[in-house]
């Protein structure tokens, strides 16, 4: 209130941290090698919860906390899960990696979700031999080896972009398409790659680009010719793939659309007909998948999800098993942790049991092309 | 009452600022004032340099890099802001230019490593000269035009830097190569935080002396009266410009050393949730005073970090609750009688709740700090208010945030000092329970809807923030 | 020349111009009275969006409302234009009203906090999901005008005429009503309109109802006739509102309702040809920038805009 008094209280506040800090020295920082925490275990999710990408890391976040509810259940563990907000932002994202990596009872980490914040903070967990399951992290190069302790549940953009481009050209015999990114690096990793693609099949490829948060594509829908069949939109916003097709229809256009795994979202993109990639088979209608839907209804009250949130509660299961094992003789340390993670093999929800390579994918991943008609989901391919 | 009438003022002012002169805090300003300027800055250098020395943990030692960086940001903005009073809502677009500019320079993907001593004072001027060039579209606008057109300029600095080829896009450059001064490159922790300190001090020094000059004098003659400015032949537009480009070069300093320490630059850093934190620094810490803005930097920072877990939020907002009743209660014995009235009227309410249906009190927090068990004790707690993932389920946590938010500002129109203080008390109470049900259990979310709130709450009741002066607007 | 789509885009551009006209009079209003730049604004049209969706989602939701189309779509305008001229009232009284005296910079920081705070609020409120207005169920798209190159669904025709509606009875309130008159008074002088007995105060709460009613009803608007709403919307529309209204001429209703239009019109076509006309050197990504060059043109040639007078400082 008072201008001295104001900084006289700062003053005092400031001696007394720098006081304290020096007084109680913290101990060194987590090796790799010590950290023998089985009691009080965290799993670390690291994830966008707030910024333009905030409902893929809430969704995330929501089925990593059924994983961890469930598995606490089933085994009488008491796993517990720390948010880490990236803001969608590697800076913001290599502060939290740090965060968790000074945190003891952290044992592994879920996440991060987005490729560059994988590149921000997946050398600070490799130093620390802390385990990095990502479930939505899709650039191609983040499994190269670079990073030893990195792995990821779903498969990346290497296999899904030939997926799609044989899928558009020999299935639906395209000539002429266009391209659409979102302006996001998950897109435009997509967008390129698969525009190169269907050139040197000789297809026809215009691009387009729409930011992630507009909403409305009906100037794009005017640019899209008459001879074009189908639209491939690279985007994580579901709603957003059903916009468009709706306004395609709208101007009369004969075009599909086709939307890449983000779009794939039985409850928001339900077009009269169209086209998704997924890397798994239908969630939503597996039989073997209808229980676990009832369940994760009952814990969220009926939250939405489409892809982003099952490969999250995998993510977490695999991790949790991992500490599990490694905590069996009744102490851990992390490189403990990744040496069982690199072991996984265990059922999983999306498909075939999830093992890992050498370098961190996913064994035998897949996409998979579902045909939406009238918004009824089957699968084409 | 005045003494002596003093030339130049008006009496209505002189009076005003005798009074407040006489009091102690006043009097206890006066005194650091008298201390010379250098052994000021000494006083917070010197702690800040033995940061590392006492703190050993990586993440610490990261906020404590971000921190500065942020200082760096905020003294930067102060200059159009504070000191000219130009609302420059592009300011982080400097920042990314910096940082750009930088890995232009120094980084595997251009192919070159300059010296930093070479790159810094290139890149500070370079940016310098782009604000100067975005000042020009001000000399025709008023204040408020000059706004958007900055917010513009960083839309579109944003739309080019993400679909650019050069740029890289949204993946952004990754291969930044880290600080070489004179052949020593800096590829510790430690050694960027001694960096930023040492730019810190510079650039505070520099700000300072040119505050001090006859350029200091004119901003400060040019945000109190523009038109009287301009009167007195001052050069006007040219001092505009220069704040900008000023302004400017300090926020392209902080992104040139911002770039190697992250290694890498995306164009998502820059945005306008960057820029709106910037500016909460800059209007909590008082616009126009250094040391002001440094500290207004340091709490919001650390504020940011400590609400990002439920754990620590908790200890945040209860205290910061605490300390402002303390201080802005008068007299003394006030705060504390407010704080017990909460606290017993929350304990009867918990009591009555739970007598009248016990589900009203049966639900859990997702606060785990252990103030929180405190609080929860006396706090309603229904059930299943909110979903696992912290989203109300239904009407009735959306309605009692409403609620809250509606009865705090009820609370800003009671007159009476003494009815305000009675209202009080039920007001804490639903803060409490707000927080306890709704807000800890997103804490990402929540820190911004207190930045928000606080930035207005300032404007509104102490918009000279912290440590500004408060400024007398002669209508 | 392809004339499909180039009818096809002036549809779209009428369209957007609609939205941005309404949310362009909204800032005209207050800037014309408190010279005041209400960067909330934007957010205010966002709360609308949200709130229309509740009362869509109240009465039934889009695959089974409980009342017929129109009246359902009517009562979702109705109720956003309500639910948003308080919130306007509201902003005005705590956050603008104390700064009446401080100087010009405060109020805007002021809004930024509000602006910030609205967005937060609702992401805390609702969630980070897109939510979504389902309005192809509830009209199918087949609806509408089909004639030849003309393709217009029946939605966008609704939003074109509701706007034009919804600035006639504003322009005539405006002309031909006592308040109308007062208001003009007190945007030409306060202290005049004062002194002549208008009570300055009441007829600023009440341009800020009206302006942040508009801005929610276009909020609904866009949340019709583009399906889908999220916590950050707002942004954009305040940006390109302002733009609009600064082209138009801000202060001036018939400039905000061009200016809007303007806007929309090249917005629209931009994305249309920007790639043609720059020989594929820049795609529909920048449509922004055209926008932006275009404001800082007036910006520096005509700052007054098309329809305002150039203003003279008396000292």
């Amino acid at each position: 209130m008072r201008r001295g008094l104001i900084a006289a209280a700062v003053a005092v506040f400031a001696s007394a941290a720098v006081v304290t800090a020096a007084v109680a020295r913290p101990t060194q920082p987590a090796a790799a090698e010590q950290v023998a925490e089985c009691t009080n275990v965290s799993l670390g999710d690291v994830g966008p919860l707030t910024g333009p990408a905030a409902f893929l890391g809430n969704e995330q976040l929501s089925w990593l906390k059924f994983a961890v509810s469930k598995y606490n259940k089933e085994n009488g563990t008491k796993f517990k899960v720390a948010q880490g907000d990236t803001q969608l932002k590697a800076p913001v994202a290599r502060t939290v990696a740090r965060k968790f990596v000074a945190d003891k009872s952290i044992m592994a980490i879920i996440g991060p979700s987005e490729s560059q914040a994988v590149i921000a903070g997946a050398g600070l967990f490799e130093k620390a031999a802390l385990a990095a399951v990502s479930e939505s992290a899709t650039r191609v190069d983040l499994t190269n080896g670079q990073f030893k302790t990195f792995f990821r549940i779903i498969p990346h953009d290497g296999i899904q972009v030939p997926t799609v481009v044989r899928f558009v050209a020999e299935k639906l015999k395209a000539k002429h398409v266009v391209v659409i990114d979102s302006q996001d690096d998950y897109s435009k990793a997509i967008a390129g790659p698969m525009t190169r693609g269907f050139r040197a099949r000789g297809i026809d490829v215009d691009r387009e680009s729409v930011a992630a948060t507009d909403t409305d594509f009906s100037s794009i829908v005017a640019n899209v010719a008459n001879d074009v069949s189908v639209v491939v939109f690279a985007t994580q916003v579901a709603s957003g793939a059903n916009t468009l097709s709706q306004q395609l229809r709208e101007q009369g256009k004969k075009a599909v659309v086709f939307g890449t795994d983000g779009a794939y979202s039985p409850a928001e993109y339900k077009p009269k007909l169209g086209y998704v990639s997924a890397f798994a088979p239908d969630l939503h209608f597996d039989p073997k998948a209808r229980a676990i839907i009832r369940e994760y209804n009952a814990f969220s009250k009926n939250r939405t999800f489409g892809t982003f949130g099952p490969p999250a509660y995998m993510a977490g299961w695999v991790a949790m098993t991992a500490i599990t094992k490694a905590c069996a003789d009744g102490k851990a340390t992390r490189a403990e942790v990744t040496k069982f993670v690199r072991q996984t093999n265990i059922p999983s929800i999306i498909g075939d049991n999830i093992r890992f390579t050498a370098k961190g994918d996913v064994r035998g991943a897949t996409f998979a092309v579902f045909k939406v008609t009238n918004g009824k989901y089957s699968v084409a391919s | 009452m005045a003494e002596q009438p003093r030339i130049g003022v008006d009496e209505w002012v002189a009076q005003a600022e005798e009074r407040r002169a006489r009091t102690v805090a006043a009097r206890l300003g006066d005194l650091l004032d008298r201390v010379p300027p250098a052994l000021r800055l000494l006083a917070i250098a010197l702690p800040l340099a033995l940061y590392p020395v006492f703190v050993d943990s990586e993440y610490l030692m990261q906020v404590g890099i971000d921190t500065l960086i942020f200082v760096l940001l905020a003294l930067g903005l102060n200059v159009a802001v504070g000191w000219v009073g130009l609302l420059d809502l592009g300011f982080v677009a400097f920042f990314g230019l910096g940082a750009y500019l930088y890995t232009a320079l120094a980084s595997e993907y251009a192919g070159r490593h300059w010296d930093a001593q070479f790159a810094i004072p290139l890149i500070a001027v370079v940016v310098g000269v782009t604000g100067f060039v975005l000042g020009l579209t001000s000399k025709r606008l008023l204040g408020d035009y000059l706004a958007i057109v900055t917010l513009f300029f960083l839309q579109i600095y944003l739309v080019i830097l993400i679909n650019s080829s050069f740029t890289r896009g949204p993946n952004g450059i990754s291969s930044v190569l880290p600080l070489e001064f004179f052949g020593k490159q800096v590829t510790s922790l430690d050694g960027y935080f001694y960096v930023s300190l040492v730019v810190f001090v510079v650039v505070v020094a520099v700000l300072y002396l040119i505050n001090q000059s006859r350029t200091g004098r004119a901003w400060r003659a040019l945000r109190e009266d523009e038109l009287a400015a301009e009167l007195m032949t001052m050069p006007v537009d040219r001092l505009k410009l220069m704040a900008f480009a000023f302004g400017a070069g300090v926020a392209g300093v902080a992104g040139a050393i911002f770039a190697p320490i992250q290694g890498a630059v995306f164009p998502a850093n820059f945005d306008i949730v960057l820029l709106i934190t910037v500016y909460a620094m800059v209007v909590l810490g008082g616009a126009g005073s250094l040391l002001g803005v440094t500290v207004g930097a340091v709490l919001i920072n650390a504020s940011l970090e400590a609400l990002r877990s439920p754990e620590d939020a908790s200890w945040l907002f209860y205290g910061v609750l605490v300390v402002t009743l303390l201080v802005m209660l008068r007299p003394w014995w006030r705060g504390p009688a407010v704080i017990a009235a909460t606290i017993a009227f929350g304990v009867v309410a918990h009591e009555a709740a739970g007598q009248v249906r016990a589900s009203l009190v049966g639900g859990t927090s997702f606060g785990e700090a252990r103030i929180d068990h405190l609080v929860d004790t006396w706090v309603l707690l229904p059930e299943n208010v909110v979903t696992p993932d912290g989203l109300p389920t239904g009407a009735l946590g959306r309605l009692a945030y409403i609620g809250f938010i509606a009865a705090v500002l009820g609370l800003t129109l009671v007159r009476s000092s003494l009815w305000r203080t009675v209202g009080l008390v039920p007001v804490l109470y639903l803060a409490a329970c707000v927080w306890e049900n709704l807000l800890v259990a997103q804490p990402a979310v929540a820190r911004f809807v207190l930045i928000g709130a606080m930035l207005v709450a300032l404007m509104a009741f102490r918009p000279q923030g912290l440590f500004g002066k408060q400024r007398v607007e002669i209508v | 020349m392809d004339w499909d789509k180039l009818v096809q885009l002036l549809v779209n551009g009428l369209t957007l111009g609609s939205v941005y006209a309404l949310v362009a009079l909204g800032f005209s209003m207050v800037y014309g009275i408190l010279k005041l730049l209400n960067l909330a604004h934007g957010d205010v049209l966002m709360v609308g969006a949200f709130i229309g969706w509740g009362i869509l989602g109240w009465l039934g939701g889009a695959q089974d409302p409980s009342v017929a189309v129109w009246l359902l779509i009517g009562l979702m305008v109705l109720g956003a234009m309500v639910g948003c001229g308080f919130l306007g009232v509201a902003i005005e009284r705590f956050a603008y009203r104390p700064l009446r005296r401080a100087p010009r910079i405060a109020p805007l920081i002021s809004a930024l906090g509000v602006s910030f705070f609205l967005q937060n609020s609702v992401l805390l409120l609702f969630g980070a999901n897109f939510r979504s207005y389902e309005t192809f169920d509830l009209v199918d798209v087949e609806v509408g005008i089909h004639w030849g190159p003309l393709n217009v669904w029946a939605i966008r025709i609704m939003v074109v005429v509701a706007a034009v509606a919804m600035m006639l009875g504003l322009w005539l309130l405006v002309t031909r009503t006592r308040l109308g008159k007062a208001m003009r008074a007190t945007a030409f002088d306060r202290e005049a309109a004062a002194m002549m007995g208008i009570d300055v105060d009441r007829v600023i709460v009440k341009t800020f109802f009206i302006g942040s009613a508009l801005a929610g009803a276009a909020g609904v608007l866009v949340g019709l006739v583009f399906g889908q709403i999220n916590h950050f919307m707002g942004f954009n529309y305040g940006l390109k509102g302002f733009t609009a209204a600064v082209v138009g001429g801000i202060g001036s209703i018939p400039g905000a309702m061009f200016g809007g239009l303007f806007i929309g019109l090249a917005e629209a076509l931009s994305v249309g040809y920007i790639e043609d006309f720059t020989r594929g050197r820049l795609g529909s990504a920048f449509k922004d920038l055209v926008v932006f060059l275009i404001l800082v043109l007036f910006m520096l040639l005509r700052p007054q805009g098309i329809f305002g007078r150039p203003e003279v400082k008396k000292v």
